[in-house]
């Protein structure tokens, strides 16, 4: 033993440990230590393959296709389409409408995803670690309801509040806040559907922080503040990153709730991409060119999600886990 | 150990192979038979036409029923299609792209008779028309809506035509006196402020604009049936084929919104005439009491009667009263001739292309025109009858009255929209000008106009439009 640490200290290697199990030579079917491959799980596999195939890597690639055609719902081109390049890319690059969509929609999932349900989630969660269990309990359904409700009944919702209670709250109503400020308006909504989710994904988080921990800053007479942004935040890391790409790709594919209550007005004030295409496609007939925009939506979440993969295997490379 | 799981794994196999040929099936084909009688699919729309849902489950069901007591060998299949306009037209759309869904009768706005003529998608029915009864009651302009180059490719169902609507007490407290009829556009505007002056707290003017209840609601509010009567009508030229995206007509009919956005004659129901439902509400917003002077369709009058009830207001016909919508300058439209305006929209019976029983889909067509059912469309819908033999009937005259036998009157000077998809794009940059108006009464006649052009030119392309004088 002293001879393998004497060597170990020479090459710079870390010593045999005396508790390493003895080796033994096993199938390579066996070892767990590379990979394998079972064929018979390849049936096994299949119904899956063939489902994400069918349901979302070919209607993918097709709608990638079509946004390069001619098809438009009614007329000549309905049912006699044929690929025409890159008219269609030509069409979106000068088309005044998309340069403002991709903008509103930035502002959308960034204002109402990435910050506004996150942020409010993250704080919520932390309020009802602290609240009474009554408290706790009331705000938590309440906030979760919020949640389940389907996307027209949210969009409902809104409105009438918008359009009756928030102005008479305010003392002006005459006001009519979703014609005056509709994105900060849709905004609200979709961050008001999609809080619950992400309070519930911080709670979980922070039941996992050892009470150790805090206890160990507040013996360094850590403050509130300190044992929040040194300890707790570092430690939620992790699900922070996971929320936001949620949230975000959650808003990014809002369509049901800007739809009903602005239809991306008025005029085009919350015409986020979502809705553009479908109003090019279903309002204008015009569904090549709304499948292009909608495939620039895919383009983006494809974007985020690669993002999101590279930002965790480096965090696991960091922690010099599994990559 | 590795036995056991090796003979689980393999049974797991063994499992979802059996599964998958289990689950394997073939769809049923859609033959168009079913025991042994012939199929015959009718696609309508179950909540924009007719005035109420259950109306217009009535309606069709009762045509279906009497078409299979004459036709026995012959059954309907319903295709109810819920939602609003452009819901309604994209479902159809959708239905008609294969040969197996698409109905063999179909309830189609005439708006865009042109795009589904030239998608293929309906047949040709002037061999079916030379036998008809009825059809040579039809005024030639209702024929016109159907026919594309000399092919009659639908049948009217019924009519929409747009009027004034005007609140008799609310006249009479403004000292304004009644019968009323402006004779141009300064009329409208004196009678809005007296209204206003007189009663602040109501609407004196509900005018629909914006972009939220989509381009259909164009021919039923204020934008196209004042653009109708302004000094250039024009929205699309004939002999240029482009789309006018700036002219006198266009800016008139701007300075009539704004004139009701600066003046505050909208107020208080700017929500409502905002509103995505405002074409379905109207009838409503007007029982409610609070509105002076609306542009209105015909069918409110019959929403309110008690047999209708969409909604019931047993008052309408005693506190509405009607007036014929003037030029802007009591001058003759280009045209027509006429020196009153209205917009006409109209819901049509088509039969498909892909059908297999077009000798069936013509008979359901004929008992649907037949007088009775004619008459109950009309009052399920609100419509004007497109047989003229019937606007002074005492069956139809009598179901709303004074409102249904005006509002035929108003049909042979009514003028329709041009009937192609573009329609949507042009219809939407007009909705915005006419609502960035609406939202900011501190705008420009200018600014909106530019809105307009801008906005249209950016989506069809600067070959497309044109601006007219």
């Amino acid at each position: 033993m002293e001879a393998a640490q004497q060597a170990s200290a020479e090459v710079g290697t870390r010593p045999p440990s005396p508790f390493a199990a003895p080796e033994v030579a096993l199938p390579a079917s066996q070892r767990l230590d590379k990979a394998r491959f079972d064929w018979s799980s390849i049936p096994l596999l299949l119904p899956a393959v063939v489902l994400l195939a069918v349901l979302f890597l070919g209607p993918v690639v097709y709608s990638f296709y079509l946004g390069l055609t001619n098809l438009t719902l009614i007329g000549p081109t309905s049912h006699h389409f044929s690929f025409t390049g890159t008219a269609n890319l030509s069409r979106l690059i000068h088309d005044p409408v998309f340069p403002k969509s991709l903008y509103l929609t930035a502002i959308f999932v960034v204002g109402s995803g990435v910050v506004g349900a996150t942020v409010l989630g993250l704080v919520l969660a932390l309020a009802m670690q602290r609240a009474v269990r009554a408290v706790s309990g009331v705000v938590g359904i309440i906030v979760m309801v919020a949640f389940m409700l389907p996307p027209v009944t949210v969009a409902l919702v809104w409105y009438a509040t918008s359009t009756g209670t928030l102005p008479a709250l305010v003392g002006s109503p005459q006001s009519d806040f979703l014609q005056s400020l509709p994105l900060v308006v849709v905004s609200a909504a979709d961050t008001w559907s999609l809080t619950g989710l992400a309070m519930l994904l911080f709670a979980a988080a922070l039941r996992n922080i050892p009470r150790e921990v805090i206890e160990y800053a507040e013996l360094e007479n850590a403050n509130a503040v300190q044992r929040l942004s040194k300890v707790v935040i570092p430690l939620l890391r992790p699900t922070i990153i996971t929320t936001v790409l949620l949230m975000t790709l959650l808003a990014l594919a809002n369509f049901t709730v800007v739809y009903i209550m602005t239809a991306g007005g008025p005029g085009s004030a919350s015409m986020i991409l979502p809705v553009y295409s479908y109003q090019q496609a279903f309002s204008f007939d015009n569904l090549a060119y709304g499948a292009l925009i909608g495939n620039v939506t895919v383009v983006l979440a494809g974007i985020f999600s690669f993002l999101y993969a590279r930002l965790v295997r480096a965090r696991a490379r960091e922690a010099g886990g599994i990559t | 150990m590795i036995r056991k799981r090796s003979l689980r794994r393999g049974a797991m196999v063994a499992a979802v192979a059996v599964g998958l040929l289990v689950a394997a099936c073939t769809s049923p084909a859609a033959t168009g038979t079913q025991n042994g009688k012939q199929v015959l699919t009718v696609a309508y729309s179950s909540e924009y036409v007719f005035l109420t849902p259950q109306l217009a489950t009535q309606w069709w069901h009762a045509v279906g029923s009497e078409f299979e007591k004459k036709y026995p060998n012959v059954t309907v299949r319903y295709e109810p299609i819920p939602g609003g306009y452009n819901d309604f037209n994209s479902k159809l759309a959708l239905l008609y792209r294969t040969s197996a869904t698409a109905p063999d009768v179909a309830e189609l706005p005439s708006a865009l008779m042109g795009e589904w003529v030239s998608s293929g998608d309906l047949l040709a029915l002037n061999k079916y028309v030379a036998t008809s009864s009825w059809w040579s009651n039809y005024p030639e302009s209702v024929k016109a809506e159907t026919t594309i180059n000399g092919k009659v490719y639908a049948i009217n169902h019924g009519e929409n035509t747009e009027a004034l609507y005007y609140n008799v007490p609310m006249f009479k407290q403004a000292g304004i006196p009644v019968p009323w009829q402006p004779h141009n556009w300064q009329q409208i505007y004196a009678a809005a402020a007296k209204i206003h002056a007189a009663l602040p707290n109501v609407t004196a003017f509900f005018a629909a604009g914006g972009t939220a209840p989509g381009v259909g609601a164009i021919q039923y509010n204020a934008s196209g049936n004042m653009l109708q009567g302004s000094t250039n009508p024009t929205i699309y030229d004939q002999k240029t084929h482009k789309w006018v995206v700036d002219s006198s007509g266009i800016r008139e009919t701007l300075g009539f919104y704004l004139k009701l956005a600066q003046n505050g004659w909208q107020n208080p129901t700017l929500t409502e005439a905002l509103s995505p439902n405002v074409v379905a509400n109207a009838p409503g917003d007007l029982a409610k009491g609070n509105i002076a002077i609306a542009v209105g369709s015909n069918y409110y009058g019959t929403a309110w009667v008690k047999s209708v009830c969409g909604p019931c207001w047993s008052q309408g016909a005693s506190t509405m009263a009607v007036a014929k919508i003037p030029t802007i300058n009591g001058q003759a439209s280009p045209g027509n001739g006429s020196s009153y305006a209205s917009l006409l929209g109209c819901w049509d019976l088509a039969i498909g292309a892909a059908t297999q029983h077009a000798q069936a889909a013509w008979n359901f067509i004929n008992v649907a025109q037949e007088e009775g059912n004619m008459l109950s469309a009309a009052k399920g819908a609100g419509f004007v009858p497109p047989d003229d033999q019937y606007w002074s009937a005492p069956s139809y005259a009598g179901v709303a009255p004074p409102f249904t036998h005006f509002f035929a009157t108003l049909l042979p000077y009514s003028r329709l929209a041009p009937e192609l998809s573009q329609y949507s794009v042009w219809g939407t940059g007009f909705e915005q000008a006419t609502g960035a108006i609406m939202s900011n009464p501190n705008t420009t006649v200018q600014a909106a106009a530019t809105i307009m052009k801008n906005y249209i030119t950016g989506q069809m392309g600067a070959s497309q439009v044109e601006s007219l004088p």
